[in-house]
């Protein structure tokens, strides 16, 4: 499913592209899925899990919101550019098809980094709107890897990290961690 | 190209009407298909949309169409450019007009969220419908994606902000679409100018910095 995807995006998936990737039979898929659409959820549930634990791996309770926030965009961006087709499920056509799955990222993430910055359990007061932010950069990714570079969605770290920051921590905290993970990508020579 | 994006709309040739010259006849045909194409894919889905949907709505033959038209894809994507060049058109006058830059963007805002709202039908076809289309829509997203943030680059002036972050402009057009897209996605384009005040902060913040975007944020909500 998510080869197929990455490929030749969910619009255009098959059950018989999925199951000849998969080197099973129809009746196997029908077992353990209702149709491309039960499969599908799956699919993006297992990716949403695997950003949820690169993310949480990456920051200690200790850290200050804004930089807890950039080492778990840091970790998402990294997972994802190693894994492109991941990257592909996530932000390509998909979300058009499937509308709900824009809901699914968002009780994912937005929650997450509200706690990040929220003290006592209160909510914390937003500079700008987080589903925005978050829409923003589904748009950069999407459009990476239309440009045929999922490979290179490193390159994108310093915008994700502005817009993971920006809706709590506000624009200068934001260009702060941006130019913070700018200095640690090019530290760690990834493949640019 | 001569389509008149108006009459991709609405465009309507009186059935029965003769003795039209012959290049009118096939310039109204290939209006009346790709107004088609667009009600038609909205109303069914692209998938379930069929050539002969298409030529029921437009009124038009089989081999008119494949005369014009490779197949319904073909149809579909120049029904889609007509409509991207009409708005890049409606922005840029908007944009490359007098006035400092923080101004021209949230005018420019106004003009693209009015653009969606005034047709709920274009605003589908042109943001959700064509996602459907398979892979076509990767190549069509990153064209459209280049053309207006070039348009964006190119209006930022000698007077206009220069912002640290590489991709700002990049991140204006996300806003715009993602934000958009979702209004749309909802049923809900036709109340898209109501987001201006907030669409304007969030997309000059990361240009002039948040004193700035908050001015503009209040001229916006002042209308």
């Amino acid at each position: 499913m998510i080869e197929s995807c990455a490929e030749k995006t969910y619009a255009a998936t098959t059950i018989t592209d999925i199951v000849a990737r998969a080197h099973i039979s129809r009746t196997t898929f029908y077992k353990h899925f209702e149709d491309k659409r039960a499969c599908f959820d799956a699919a993006i549930g297992y990716c949403i899990g695997e950003m949820q634990k690169a993310a949480a791996a990456a920051h200690s309770p200790g850290d200050p919101p804004g930089e807890a926030a950039r080492k778990a965009a840091t970790a998402v961006v990294g997972a994802l550019a190693a894994k492109p087709g991941l990257a592909q499920l996530l932000t390509g056509d998909a979300m058009a098809v499937e509308p709900s799955v824009i809901e699914r990222y968002r009780r994912a993430t937005i929650p997450a980094l509200e706690a990040l910055w929220s003290e006592d359990g209160d909510e914390p007061a937003a500079y700008t709107d987080p589903r925005l932010a978050f829409g923003q950069a589904q748009v950069l990714i999407l459009n990476q890897i239309a440009t045929g570079n999922p490979d290179k969605l490193l390159d994108l770290l310093p915008e994700i990290v502005y817009l993971t920051v920006s809706p709590f921590g506000g624009h200068e905290e934001a260009l702060r961690q941006s130019r913070e993970a700018g200095k640690t990508e090019t530290r760690g020579a990834v493949s640019r | 190209m001569s389509d008149n994006p108006e009459d991709l709309r609405q465009w309507r040739l009186p059935r029965g009407r003769h003795g039209l010259p012959r290049e009118l006849v096939e310039r109204s045909q290939r209006e009346r298909l790709l107004a088609a194409v667009v009600r038609v894919t909205v109303a069914n889905g692209y998938e379930k949309t069929t050539v002969g949907d298409i030529l029921g709505e437009a009124g038009v033959g089989r081999e008119s169409f494949y005369e014009l038209f490779d197949d319904k894809l073909d149809c579909m994507l120049a029904a889609h450019k007509i409509l991207a060049d009409d708005l890049e058109k409606q922005v840029r006058v908007a944009y490359d007009a007098d006035g400092p830059w923080p101004e021209r963007a949230r005018r420019s805002l106004a003009v693209i969220l009015d653009w969606f709202a005034v047709d709920p039908e274009a605003a589908r076809f042109f943001l959700v419908e064509l996602s459907t289309v398979g892979p076509a829509f990767r190549a069509t997203f990153k064209a459209e994606y280049a053309r207006f943030t070039k348009l964006l680059d190119d209006g930022l002036g000698e007077d206009g902000p220069n912002p640290e972050l590489t991709r700002a402009t990049g991140l204006a057009v996300g806003a715009i679409m993602a934000r958009i897209y979702e209004e749309v996605v909802l049923g809900k384009a036709a109340e898209l100018p109501g987001l201006l005040p907030e669409l304007t902060y969030g997309f000059l913040v990361p240009f002039v910095g948040e004193e700035v975007a908050r001015i503009e944020q209040e001229r916006a909500t002042e209308g």
